[in-house]
């Protein structure tokens, strides 16, 4: 009971969150796998920020603050509904695919194999390793975890200049849904973090798969599924219990809910302000991507940035001024709630972060044309590198298999996928400074941090990738607007 | 012409795919598990358990160990072990850890006298009074 319970609460949190900007009523099987997965991403971001916010009000009645929440949000959503329930929209069907019923069959079984070896994978190597595996997991998340559920009225103490190497500057999404755990257990039981780890890795997996096939049809998302599944780098990285999976989840999740809210919205125009709870919840990921790591505030300037530019060039473009506002606001204010926390964090709790520290050799460094060849150097080969593969790297794969399927033509400009894919393009950029500037010796900083980071962006890449594709599936069917009854269109 | 190219492009990336598929679970730890949890985390939370009741629950303590390739990461072990107490990698506190998990040869500096040996290379040192020690 004391794990179900909080584990109920953390999932039924997350769904009413994601319920609440959801537009849909009547839902396909993968509206449910994407509500159910962004569902543990919400749930652990709503738990984490519940656990941190009870500590400096010294609250340590967890499981009411838990119900509190819970009830806020029941009655937001049942609230919301009686509102909205003359306006429910139906769903797109599901895309019948184009290709001989053979080779789906094929692509369904190898999704299936890539699953099962998968979870395998994982499975044992929580199982082997509980704590996690590699040094990060046990010296600065776990090690944060310990420090917050163990520490009482002293759980600063953890986040001292004294442990420099413990990055106590890092967001605490991670660490705090964990210490929120324990805590209705009452000891630091590491299987925790081991679950913790496992539900993101996988959430990951089923969100790809789920907004892909809302978006381009089932045999994109199976092959986009696949691809991730067969990443080894990202399997184990997902069970070593790091922040880098989690931050990929959430990332993704910012980028499909954007995706999904433009696709829905451009084919059912009149009523595009429908959708704009799905921007509020790509805010919302956007926001618990930055509470996850310092990469996560850096992803979330370049998402609003991108957007800006976006919708800045085909909207004014064509002297459409007016319609830039509802499309990024929603977008822009869901962060500031995590961005305020965020911000107590590192200004009243945490000391300064070590890569922006020393900044006398800055400019030295930014003028030194070697740090920019070998950054490079290191961004091609890991480029082929990342993820562990066997015999062929998986990006070589997505470059082959475009070249022999060609990218998809659409009508209309796909503002969503040109706002990610630009997003994505401005984060290696920032990763690529970062580089530049780091206080560390840059080989050894590129050497034990640059796959990681391409892991981070992976889920999204391969997301984007299958939007764009061609798969020789058929067009989907377009969204009609019905009273109370929803019926999809043939 | 096209259909075909598609279909067939699609299935060989899937294949290609499975080939990683099979090096996840060549590379699981299968082998680690029979022969039980290789997980030096958990070995480390053992070694530190008896020091961990022999230490005050808040504070900090000092710390010294091995040098070598992995003293840091003997350091960020006993850390995790020891939280939520700050293990400060100095000997310049009242009550200081000795971690010496491979060595018998400890150099432990002048102005820390035994506590308690735990075993297993972990030690409890108490600092000499001495007017140039920082008191924490």
């Amino acid at each position: 009971m004391a794990r179900l319970l909080p584990a109920l609460l953390c999932l039924a949190s997350g769904f009413l969150l994601v319920s609440l900007g959801w537009p849909h009523r009547k839902s396909a099987f993968s509206d449910y796998l994407f509500r159910a997965s962004l569902s543990v991403g919400f749930g652990a971001g709503v738990f984490s920020v519940d656990f941190f916010l009870s500590l400096p009000a010294g609250v340590t009645h967890l499981l009411l603050i838990d119900l509190g929440a819970l009830a806020v949000l029941l009655i937001a959503f049942f609230g919301q509904r009686l509102l909205s329930a003359a306006a429910s929209v139906a769903m797109p069907p599901e895309r019948t695919g184009e290709l001989p019923r053979w080779s789906e069959r094929a692509i369904t079984v190898g999704f299936v194999i890539a699953l099962c070896s998968a979870l395998y994978s994982a499975i044992i190597r929580i199982l082997a390793y509980p704590h996690g595996y590699g040094w990060d997991a046990f010296s600065i998340w776990n090690l944060h975890a310990r420090f917050l559920f163990l520490g009482g009225a002293n759980w600063r103490d953890g986040f001292t200049t004294l442990l420099p190497w413990s990055h106590p500057d890092y967001p605490l999404l991670l660490p705090a849904v964990v210490a929120h755990f324990w805590s209705y257990l009452g000891y630091d039981d590491p299987t925790v973090p081991a679950v913790i780890s496992l539900l993101f890795t996988f959430s990951t997996v089923a969100l790809l798969l789920a907004a892909l096939s809302m978006i381009r049809g089932r045999m994109s998302a199976m092959l986009g599924a696949t691809t991730l599944l067969a990443t080894p780098a990202f399997i184990e990285q997902g069970t070593s219990q790091y922040a880098d999976v989690p931050l990929s989840f959430f990332i993704l999740a910012s980028i499909a809910l954007l995706c999904l809210r433009d696709d829905l919205a451009r084919k059912d125009q009149a009523h595009a302000e429908r959708y704009s709870g799905l921007l509020a919840l790509a805010g919302l990921a956007v926001g618990c991507a930055a509470w996850t790591k310092n990469e996560g505030l850096l992803f979330l300037c370049t998402l609003v940035l991108a957007r800006l530019l976006t919708l800045l060039r085909f909207d004014v473009s064509r002297g459409n001024w007016i319609s830039v506002a509802p499309r990024i606001a929603p977008l822009v204010v869901a962060t500031i709630p995590v961005l305020l926390l965020i911000a107590f964090f590192k200004h009243v709790i945490a000391p300064t972060g070590d890569l922006f520290s020393s900044s006398a050799s800055t400019l030295h460094k930014l003028l030194d044309l070697s740090r920019y060849w070998a950054i490079t150097r290191w961004y091609l080969k890991g480029f082929f590198r990342f993820g562990g593969w066997l015999l062929l790297p998986g990006t070589l794969l997505l470059i082959a298999y475009y070249a022999a399927a060609r990218r998809e033509k659409h009508a209309e400009p796909q503002t969503g996928i040109r706002t990610a894919t630009l997003a994505l393009a401005l984060t290696l950029a920032g990763y690529f400074a970062v580089y530049l500037v780091t206080p560390y010796d840059i080989f050894w900083h590129l050497r034990f941090s640059l796959m990681r980071l391409f892991l981070q962006l992976w889920p999204s890449a391969i997301f984007l990738f299958f939007l764009i594709v061609k798969t020789r599936e058929g067009e989907a069917g377009e969204v009609v607007q019905v009273e109370n009854i929803e019926i999809p269109s043939p | 012409m096209s259909y075909s190219r598609i279909t067939i492009a699609s299935v060989s990336f899937v294949l290609c795919c499975l080939l990683s598929s099979v090096c996840l679970i060549v590379d699981a730890p299968a082998a680690a598990l029979k022969s039980g949890s290789d997980d030096i985390a958990s070995r480390s939370d053992q070694r530190f358990s008896a020091l961990k009741g022999a230490l005050p629950e808040r504070g900090v303590v000092g710390y010294v160990g091995e040098s070598g390739p992995l003293a840091a990461g003997d350091y960020y072990l006993t850390q995790y072990a020891l939280a939520p107490v700050v293990v400060d990698h100095s000997p310049n506190h009242d009550l200081v850890i000795g971690n010496f998990p491979d060595s018998l040869s400890r150099d432990v500096p002048s102005n820390l006298q035994l506590k308690k040996d735990f075993g297993s290379g972990v030690l409890l040192f108490a600092a000499r009074p001495s007017p140039q020690r920082n008191v924490q």
